[in-house]
């Protein structure tokens, strides 16, 4: 295989489920293009990708903030009624000594998601604004190293099955960061889909690299 | 103009931007970010997080996940008592998620890991229908959700603790969260290029 120079690798694309070399080739607004050999998901364009992240990204952080601040879970067991928030659930397993488990579950549930959502809203204006190389990289780099450890998700599955287990036990009321978090997780997996961080770096060089040749 | 065999064309880890290996060394040219592509220790890193991680599980299932206080009376369960107790009280639902996310996928993700490693290192395996990247993608997609208890044990925790009835998470759940991490840390540790070198 012939190439011009290293820039020319730009052009090309190996598949991250089957590590198949395929070539990139310009397609239509708002589709994507699909691995000859399994089928996977390779790159999509879309020319408002930048502003439909940027909302999407916000309208996630507005819920993040309604899901840690308000009632989770509301319980009345026993004649008292009680209830938990986000932020409560970590600190009382720091208060009952499970530091390694409070730390990693502050870490999965709080700390990551919201950084990879302060991530995005920064890298999304940056872009727009056509401006920050050096830091839209790093935020890149460091975005690809925490998003896998983002477990809002199952954290969310994992109230169910605890509300499942305290049936019958407890009269249980869903507060309104119960439903902010299911509208965040949504907007979660809605942006792991849609936004594939290689169009993020596609993205920046053409939005910022190119600028500085021409 | 540069000659280059498709072969010789790796994918960087971090960013996905296609390189050329060089040999040892091979920083990326977009990201900076080494890719790492050692010819002795190419499984080391993997297999010392995977057995950490199954060290880490014994005491997972011996020691008891959640400690329940009723009255004076303290009682605590691990993780397949817990199963026990809720397919017998008939949430069925519930106890085939705990079964599935504590024991299951733990263990599947153990053996499917090992098989991996062992088949990049030596020649077993080769003519199977299932391909190697299905189950390495397979294993990291279901890897996360065994935290399911863990979280579970922490909202529990932090939502019954009245003086009559509470319940406090056990030794078991920092051994499975540390066992859960690891196995995380195992599986993304392993090269996936391994895979195709030796296919």
């Amino acid at each position: 295989m012939k190439l011009e120079n290293e820039d020319a690798l730009d052009n090309l694309i190996i598949c991250g489920h089957c590590f198949t070399l395929h070539e990139e080739t310009p397609i239509k607004d708002g589709s994507k293009a699909c691995c000859v050999g399994c089928g996977a998901v390779l790159y999509r364009y879309d020319s408002k990708l930048i502003e439909y992240g940027l909302a999407l990204s916000i309208t996630g952080l507005i819920f993040f903030i309604l899901a840690n601040v308000f009632p989770l879970i509301q319980i009345d067991i026993l004649g008292t009624s009680q209830y938990i928030t986000i932020p409560k659930t970590i600190f009382a397993l720091f208060e009952s000594g499970f530091f390694l488990v409070g730390l990693l579950c502050a870490c999965l549930i709080f700390i990551f998601p919201l950084m990879i959502f302060l991530i995005n809203i920064t890298l999304f204006i940056l872009l727009k604004l056509h401006r920050g190389k050096n830091l839209t990289k790093h935020l890149l780099i460091l975005l690809s190293h925490i998003s896998p450890w983002n477990m809002v998700d199952i954290f969310l599955i994992s109230i169910m099955v605890a509300l499942v287990k305290l049936i019958g036990l407890a009269q249980i009321h869903m507060g309104i960061a119960f439903w902010a978090l299911i509208v965040f997780v949504g907007i979660d997996i809605y942006i792991v889909k849609q936004i594939h961080i290689s169009e993020l770096w596609m993205l920046r060089k053409r939005l910022l690299l190119d600028k500085d040749t021409s | 103009m540069i000659e280059v065999d498709e072969d010789q064309l790796i994918r960087c880890p971090v960013c996905e931007a296609v390189n050329i290996n060089k040999g040892k060394n091979n920083i990326c040219r977009r990201c900076d970010s080494p890719i790492y592509q050692h010819r002795h220790f190419s499984t080391e890193k993997s297999w010392a997080y995977l057995i950490t991680a199954m060290i880490a599980y014994i005491p997972a299932n011996l020691y008891p996940m959640l400690v329940t206080s009723q009255f004076g009376q303290t009682e605590g369960s691990t993780i397949l008592e817990g199963v026990v107790y809720l397919w017998a009280h008939g949430s069925y639902p519930v106890a085939m998620i705990i079964f599935f996310a504590s024991i299951i996928i733990p263990v599947m993700k153990f053996s499917i890991l090992i098989y991996l490693l062992i088949s990049v290192k030596y020649p077993i395996g080769k003519d199977k229908k299932i391909s190697k990247h299905k189950l390495y993608y397979m294993t990291e997609a279901v890897g996360p959700w065994s935290m399911i208890d863990v979280f579970v044990v922490a909202i529990l925790a932090a939502l019954i603790h009245l003086t009559a009835v509470s319940i406090v998470a056990g030794t078991a759940a920092t051994a499975f969260a540390i066992s859960v991490f690891f196995t995380l840390l195992a599986a993304h540790a392993f090269d996936e290029r391994l895979i195709k070198e030796n296919r």
